[in-house]
């Protein structure tokens, strides 16, 4: 039973960060019909700029002291009185690299989001109004350009990146059972939530939201209501972007950063199909399923499984439900 | 010029190749793939060799998304069940049928397998169409690789290491070079084109057709879209199984990253590049997504001299001018290749009058 709760806490925690990538896929499908196959690409470039701007950067000859490790006075004052290993001392730790942090999350965000509206701009827009068939195998080009393009830039190893938040170990007792998490963790769920509330919100109550949601429904109609649809696709991509650059930073400090992250956002693609491409509701509720099933996986038949979970889900809901669980059902004229 | 395609009976406008430049154009394409083995050296003998599977797994694909339009990004699994298919076949097989019969066997059982592999994947898309199959497709993929790499079949299928593959022998006739390996490879490849294009003239393939232009209005016009949507995967199934076949008679030892995610991009970017729906178009595809490669490698051997940075970015340079072409030819041209060979054959055709 604990090792059960211990499991499922660690799924629902990577449940969340595949429900914040999967909202760029939803946001940018509501938007524009266009399902991103490349979105995973996008998470590591995320990844990489976060390792651009909070590793590189600070190393180099004109970076300030104070953005490589951030020590005031009594910083160092109060790290002196305390035992080894306890928790002030990690979120000491981490405020040293908080400088650091913040740089490589704006520099990631802003990098990401120049990214996404540049494929927005070059790539997509030229083939509105084509076919979906075309816009889809083009956004299967882009894992080509995407990856190659990573390989030339970051050439060099991957190296440790700062954690987003103190990683101090918390362990509590829950139904009896002993169960034991990083803080990282914790705050990176804590984030990812938040963002996918966020714009969750923002899609259902803000203008830009609504314009969205009215180019989800009929674009030429949008169109002739006043709606720059042109802006909203470009709105929806930089909206999948930044949250893929955050979605990257925080799977750079989980897993580490590799050109296999890209891969990454194919398990997301199953889930988001899994959820129901257009409902964010259904969306979140499959990746918290995947996220607890994949680590009930791991536990029970070991780590190469846990692989395949997303896909497998898919193939059974797609068979049963053919729009997913909470998708729209599309109607079709002859 | 020519200016009718003019028949005086039946029989003639029911040929596969119907008109004599048709004809002319097949007969010169024998003639040339014959010249390759008797007078090429070993480089060209490689790269036809890989062009000649290549070329039988993008017609596979092209059956499926340019004809059904079925939307498929996982048909590298139906070339790695054909390889595995007939390694595994070689190896259980191999005491009980005389060696000079194995691999006339081993390749229709190859085949076959893949054929049925295929119905099992097609079942979706009884369900789901366009993206939704696209990604149940991909899923199957995955799926199909993880089983190869799993450690409970690794007594079959070697696992991650992958496995040692048999040598062909046509009726004692061991084909033990590449050299050897191309006749079979081109005679097979030739064999899988002149079907392709049959298939587009009987009732199967027409009702193919009639599925991709509108399915609902097919099945109005009585195709079952459920009998034909799964021959449709069979069928492109089949044509990937033999191509994996070839495949493991082609390396000596095949593994399973060699049909990950990248060899079904490629098959269906060759179709895009070369023209969907169209039986010239693999070819056209096939010659661009393999050459494109080789050309790369020869253009940086030139530069670098063998310099160790160059060749380190040459991969990723590979990788992305594969993206590039996808991207250019959705751009700019999307009908591939095919469609601007149409335009200049037009012109020429029509010349010195109205060209385009």
């Amino acid at each position: 039973m604990g090792q059960f709760l211990q499991f499922t806490i660690n799924g629902l925690m990577s449940g969340a960060i595949y429900a914040l990538i999967a909202v760029g896929l939803v946001s940018v499908f509501k938007a524009t019909r266009v399902v991103n196959f490349a979105h995973g690409y996008l998470i590591m470039f995320g990844a990489y700029f976060y390792f651009t701007f909070a590793v590189l950067v600070p190393q180099m000859p004109f970076a300030p002291e104070w953005l490589q490790s951030w020590r005031p006075e009594w910083m160092l004052a109060m790290r002196a009185d305390l035992p080894m290993f306890s928790p002030m001392a990690a979120v000491l730790d981490w405020m040293a690299n908080l400088p650091r942090i913040l740089l490589g999350l704006a520099g990631a965000l802003v990098c990401n989001a120049l990214l996404g509206l540049l494929i927005e701009r070059a790539l997509m827009r030229p083939l509105m109004g084509q076919s979906v068939f075309a816009m889809i195998m083009l956004t299967v080009g882009l894992i080509s350009i995407l990856s190659g393009a990573a390989q030339l830039i970051w050439t060099s190893d991957a190296e440790f990146v700062p954690a987003l938040a103190p990683n101090t170990p918390i362990r509590f007792e829950m139904f009896g059972a002993n169960i034991f998490l990083f803080g990282a963790d914790l705050a990176n769920m804590a984030i990812a939530l938040l963002i996918f509330l966020g714009i969750v919100a923002m899609v259902r109550y803000t203008k830009s939201g609504v314009a969205i949601r009215a180019t989800a429904e009929d674009q030429s109609t949008a169109y002739s209501m006043g709606i720059s649809v042109p802006t909203v696709f470009s709105r929806a991509w930089v909206l999948a972007s930044t949250t893929g650059a955050i979605a990257g930073a925080i799977l750079a400090t989980r897993n580490g950063i590799s050109p296999a992250l890209g891969l990454f956002g194919f398990s997301v693609l199953a889930i988001v199909l899994m959820g129901g491409l257009d409902s964010y509701l259904g969306v979140f509720i499959a990746a918290m399923a995947v996220g607890v099933l994949e680590a009930l996986t791991q536990w029970k038949l070991g780590g190469e499984w846990a692989g395949i979970v997303p896909y497998v889900a898919v193939l059974i809901v797609i068979l049963i439900r053919p729009h997913g669980l909470l998708g729209s059902k599309e109607i079709e004229r002859i | 010029m020519i200016t009718g395609n003019l028949k005086t009976s039946y029989r003639a406008d029911e040929q596969v190749l119907n008109n004599r430049w048709k004809r002319g154009f097949v007969l010169a394409a024998i003639a040339g793939l014959a010249a390759i083995p008797l007078f090429g050296n070993n480089y060209i003998v490689l790269i036809a060799c890989q062009m000649g599977i290549m070329l039988i797994a993008v017609t596979g694909v092209n059956v499926v998304i340019g004809y059904t339009g079925l939307m498929s990004l996982g048909h590298a699994a139906f070339v790695a069940i054909g390889a595995y298919a007939t390694v595994i076949f070689h190896n259980a097989a191999g005491g009980v049928i005389p060696e000079s019969l194995l691999t006339l066997v081993a390749i229709p059982f190859a085949v076959v397998v893949s054929a049925l592999a295929g119905i099992i994947v097609g079942l979706p898309s009884l369900r789901v169409k366009g993206l939704y199959l696209a990604v149940a497709t991909l899923s199957a993929n995955f799926i199909v690789i993880f089983l190869i790499e799993e450690q409970l079949f690794a007594p079959w299928t070697g696992g991650m290491n992958g496995i040692n593959t048999p040598t062909a022998n046509l009726l004692g006739w061991e084909l033990s070079t590449r050299r050897e390996l191309f006749w079979l490879i081109a005679v097979l490849a030739v064999l899988a084109l002149l079907a392709a294009q049959n298939l587009f003239r009987t009732r199967v393939g027409r009702a193919f057709i009639a599925i991709r232009d509108r399915d609902y209005s097919a099945e109005i016009l009585g195709i079952s879209l459920y009998r034909y949507k799964l021959m449709s995967f069979a069928i492109s199934a089949a044509y990937c199984g033999l191509a994996g076949a070839l495949f493991a008679y082609f390396y000596a030892r095949i593994l399973p990253e060699q049909f990950d995610l990248h060899l079904s991009l490629m098959l269906v970017a060759a179709i895009i590049v070369g023209g969907m729906g169209r039986t010239m178009g693999a070819v056209y595809g096939v010659i661009i997504i393999v050459m494109v490669p080789e050309v790369i490698k020869v253009v940086f051997g030139a530069l670098a001299g063998g310099g160790a940075e160059l060749a380190m970015i040459r991969a990723p340079i590979q990788e992305i001018a594969f993206g590039a072409l996808i991207v250019g030819f959705l751009l700019f041209e999307p009908f591939g290749i095919n469609q601007i060979i149409d335009r200049a054959l037009r012109a020429l055709n029509r010349w010195p009058f109205a060209r385009g």
